[in-house]
């Protein structure tokens, strides 16, 4: 059955490469209307997964669905309805950005060119020259723009903020934020995390082939841990620190110490009061970088545990 | 260990480009003194006297001479001045345009030093390919028992290293100076073309002989060095050129701001960003350009295609008819001397003919290959060229068919094999009307035609080996490959009475077995040759389909 309102979905999607498992029975679902962060460090599988689902290599078992239709069987009826930013993205050197976006819309058809020249305009790319001669932020901005032209309701996008600025990585987070606010959906590989934390509604953390785990953004803030810095009137054993539950990720200097802790706060502050006199407090609420490095550091024997825990979703 | 200097870098990344040309150019020598020796010379030396001189043919040449003087002095002379010309436009102007140029002197490396490596590497490329053939001049005769009397091989090979470098140097300067590659190598070219042509000429014009040496090409052949041995101030003067050439080429690049890196200009760019063409060139190279994908694929060869069907239409087309008036009384028992393998080899013609002729000179060989040069770049490039520039998922992403893809780019092939195919007919023609040789319209069109499918048949080829691995060095060498192969054979097995059927098995069979410039299409050859070519193609269609996109 395919799932009518998902915007993607896979069923135990899995492509291997000869001896390589780079994809390993991937379930994941994408909603219209969120825009759905797809994390990974380098070679971890997401280009793979993006190239699966594009029909562009045919999975080795498993199936996947795009608005309801087979990824392979229905490939030319998805293409129309999605956009898509390749990852390292190449176009043709010898035609100008103009160029490149008509020949796209030729191809595609549906676009109206006031929404190529408001993108254009917002992103403040240069359509007049020759492809081969932009810088590789501006190139990409061609890119990005072909992808959004036509309106699509799945935007498939692989890396997209590659070479973009800080301001204009803000601007494409807003253009992204407008199209899941109009009920389409994006779904945005990446392993830069800030950008994801900015933007998307659900995360999820892909590794070696499988998927870790998906979260929503919320639950994983509220999950997440806590940077906490501790001042103490006296020395203290990092093992004592490490032995309180929820704690992890101990560094002490003398009286100052500085941990990772998932779980109320109260809880922390009790266990601290029992033992020493707590002089200063502060915490910050961790990153992204750090729940997802939290997530990495499991080891192999952690692994099948938190795949089940992702995969049941 | 071959990158530890930008003289190794620059000799590693050249040196198979230089052993190919001395190679080739070895086997040619190797091969025309085995015929010179078994024909009847006066075919090249009853041209007429500008043709002659163009074709450095001394009067009343023996064997050696002949051998010498067209293999060394006019092909080799040309072939590694050209060589130079590229490596001298690419060593700074090219990795300028590259982009590599920035990350090389972002080393500790000055621009001065950069230069002198890369000409130094120039040198020495140039000097082994010709060392190399100074010895094959020295060893072929030997080989071949041909006697060369007094001719000094070596002297002439000087002369021409020295004039080969210095076209090298021209395009060097001109790079360093503008790092305009295009001009760097356009003008040298340019420069060369025009003074081996005046120095051939101007000698036969009265008054005007001493002009000659306005033109470097003159100091190195204008002392006749096969005869006279090395003539010092000739090559001081080379030598002299290089130099300042040299010197301008440092200055050049000390004095200016580096490019960037950029793509390359065509002619339709070019008419585009003129204000009087504009209007016109914006459409057409703009709208028009990215209106299909086939508009597309035709319009990224234009600069091949123009060489190609020039080439075709007036070389060997226009050029051919009076060549065959000039020759006419020598050439017609020139085939009864060739070896019949020889003959075989080179399309099978009556010589006596003017037919004959044209089937030798323009059909056998080169009209076939210059369909191919398009077709198979076309082939090659259309799927797994784009698969290696990794723009493949990109259009794929589009709503357009996997067999769509296919089916356009096999349209933009057929586009550019007909526009050779129609540019042959045209200078076939007007070389026949032109020289009065009155050979059959029909005939000359049924040759064309059959040329041009036959071309389509090893694009079609080459679109498959792409469409079923993705791999463009597959593509091309295969296709390349089986078109040789297919000429060889088709050749050969008929000179064998038991192999003689086996040659149906190619698709040269095909070409020019029933003479088509004499008797017309025979429309079941044609046939044959088209329900390959779409067969290639349907399994193109197919091949691609069930394959994983490679990555590039």
């Amino acid at each position: 059955m395919a799932g009518t309102d998902a915007a993607i979905r896979t069923e135990g999607l899995t492509k291997h490469y000869g001896d390589v498992r780079a994809l390993i029975d991937l379930d994941l679902e994408v909603s219209l209307g969120e825009v759905y962060g797809f994390l990974g460090p380098n070679g971890s599988g997401k280009t793979t997964m993006i190239r699966t689902i594009l029909d562009e290599i045919r999975p080795t078992s498993g199936r996947a669905w795009i608005l309801g239709l087979d990824t392979h069987r229905d490939a030319y009826e998805i293409r129309p309805r999605i956009g898509y930013v390749p990852g390292d993205l190449a176009l043709y050197p010898n035609l100008t950005g103009q160029d490149t976006i008509t020949y796209f819309a030729n191809l595609r058809g549906g676009v109206e060119w006031s929404y190529v020249d408001e993108l254009a305009d917002r992103l403040q790319a240069d359509l007049s020259k020759k492809v081969g001669d932009l810088s590789s932020g501006n190139r990409q901005k061609v890119g990005l723009i072909q992808a959004l032209m036509n309106r699509p309701e799945v935007l498939i996008m692989d890396e997209p903020s590659t070479g973009l600025d800080p301001l204009m990585q803000r601007e494409f987070q807003t253009i992204l934020r407008d199209v899941a606010a109009e009920g389409r959906a994006v779904f945005l590989s990446s392993h830069i995390l800030s950008e994801v934390q900015r933007v998307a509604d659900r995360v999820a953390i892909i590794r070696r082939g499988r998927l870790v785990a998906v979260e929503s953004l919320q639950d994983l803030r509220t999950k997440a841990l806590r940077r906490v810095h501790l001042e103490l009137e006296a020395p203290v054993e990092a093992a004592t620190l490490a032995g309180i539950a929820g704690v992890r990720d101990v560094t002490v200097e003398g009286r100052f110490a500085e941990l990772s802790f998932e779980g109320k706060m109260a809880g922390l502050l009790r266990s601290l009061a029992q033992h020493h006199e707590v002089v200063d407090v502060s915490t910050k609420e961790a990153d992204l970088d750090e729940i997802f490095l939290a997530y990495y550091r499991e080891d192999a024997s952690g692994d099948e545990e938190l795949v089940e825990a992702g995969a049941g979703r | 260990m071959f990158l530890r200097t930008i003289f190794a870098k620059t000799l590693r990344d050249r040196w198979l480009g230089m052993a190919i040309a001395a190679s080739v150019l070895a086997l040619f020598m190797l091969y025309a003194m085995a015929v010179y020796r078994d024909i009847d010379l006066s075919i090249y030396t009853d041209l007429p006297t500008g043709l002659r001189e163009l074709m450095g043919i001394p009067e009343g040449a023996d064997v050696a001479s002949l051998s010498y003087n067209v293999m060394l002095g006019f092909t080799a002379s040309l072939a590694l001045a050209g060589l130079a010309i590229s490596m001298g436009s690419a060593a700074v102007a090219g990795e300028e345009r590259g982009g590599t140029l920035g990350l090389l002197l972002a080393n500790p490396k000055s621009r001065t030093q950069v230069v002198l490596s890369k000409a130094g590497s120039l040198v020495a490329l140039t000097g082994a390919a010709a060392a190399a053939l100074a010895a094959t001049g020295y060893l072929v005769p030997v080989v071949l028992s041909v006697e060369i009397g007094a001719m000094q091989v070596g002297a002439m090979m000087l002369h021409l290293f020295l004039n080969a470098l210095f076209y090298g140097f021209l395009a060097l300067a001109v790079g360093c100076w503008t790092g305009n590659r295009t001009l760097a190598s356009g003008l040298s070219a340019g420069v060369m073309v025009v003074s081996y042509v005046a120095t051939g000429l101007l000698p036969l014009v009265e008054g005007l002989a001493g002009a000659a040496k306005v033109f470097p090409w003159y100091y190195f052949d204008g002392s006749d060095p096969l005869l006279n041995g090395l003539d010092w101030s000739h090559l001081g003067i080379l030598t002299g050129g290089c130099l300042v050439l040299g010197a301008v080429a440092v200055v050049g690049v000390n004095r200016r701001d580096l490019r960037g890196p950029s793509v390359g200009r065509t002619l339709l760019d070019r008419l585009r960003d003129d204000p009087r063409t504009k209007r016109v060139f914006e459409r057409l190279a703009g709208s028009t350009r990215v209106s299909h994908l086939w508009v597309k694929t035709t319009s990224e060869y234009q600069n091949l295609l123009i060489v190609v069907a020039t080439v075709m239409f007036a070389l060997m087309g226009v050029l051919m008819g009076p060549m065959y008036t000039a020759i006419e009384s020598s050439v017609a028992d020139l085939g009864d001397q060739f070896p019949e393998a020889i003959m075989a080899l080179a399309g099978g013609g009556d010589l006596s003919t003017p037919e004959g002729f044209y089937q030798v000179e323009t059909f056998s060989l080169m009209a076939p290959m210059a369909v191919m040069i398009v077709t198979i770049v076309i082939g090659t490039r259309a799927l797994a060229g784009e698969e290696a520039r990794r723009t493949m998922g990109l259009l794929l992403a589009n709503p357009i068919r996997r067999s769509t893809v296919v089916a356009h780019q096999s349209w933009a092939m057929v586009c550019y094999a007909v526009a050779v195919g129609v540019a042959t007919f045209a200078g076939v023609l007007l070389g026949s009307v032109v020289a009065g040789l009155g050979m059959s319209v029909v005939g000359i069109a049924a040759a064309s035609l059959l040329a041009t499918l036959l071309g389509l048949l090893f694009g079609a080829l080459a679109l498959l080996l792409g469409a079923a691995t993705g791999r463009v060095k597959i593509a091309a060498f295969g296709a390349a490959g089986a078109a040789l192969a297919s000429h060889l054979l088709n050749a050969f097995l008929p000179l064998s009475d038991r192999l003689a059927s086996g040659a149906r098995l190619t698709p040269n069979y095909y070409y020019l077995t029933r003479d088509p410039l004499v008797n017309g299409v025979a429309w079941s050859h044609a046939g044959v040759l088209a329900a390959v070519t779409v067969g290639l193609v349907a399994a193109s269609a197919v091949a691609f389909e069930r394959r994983d996109i490679r990555h590039g």
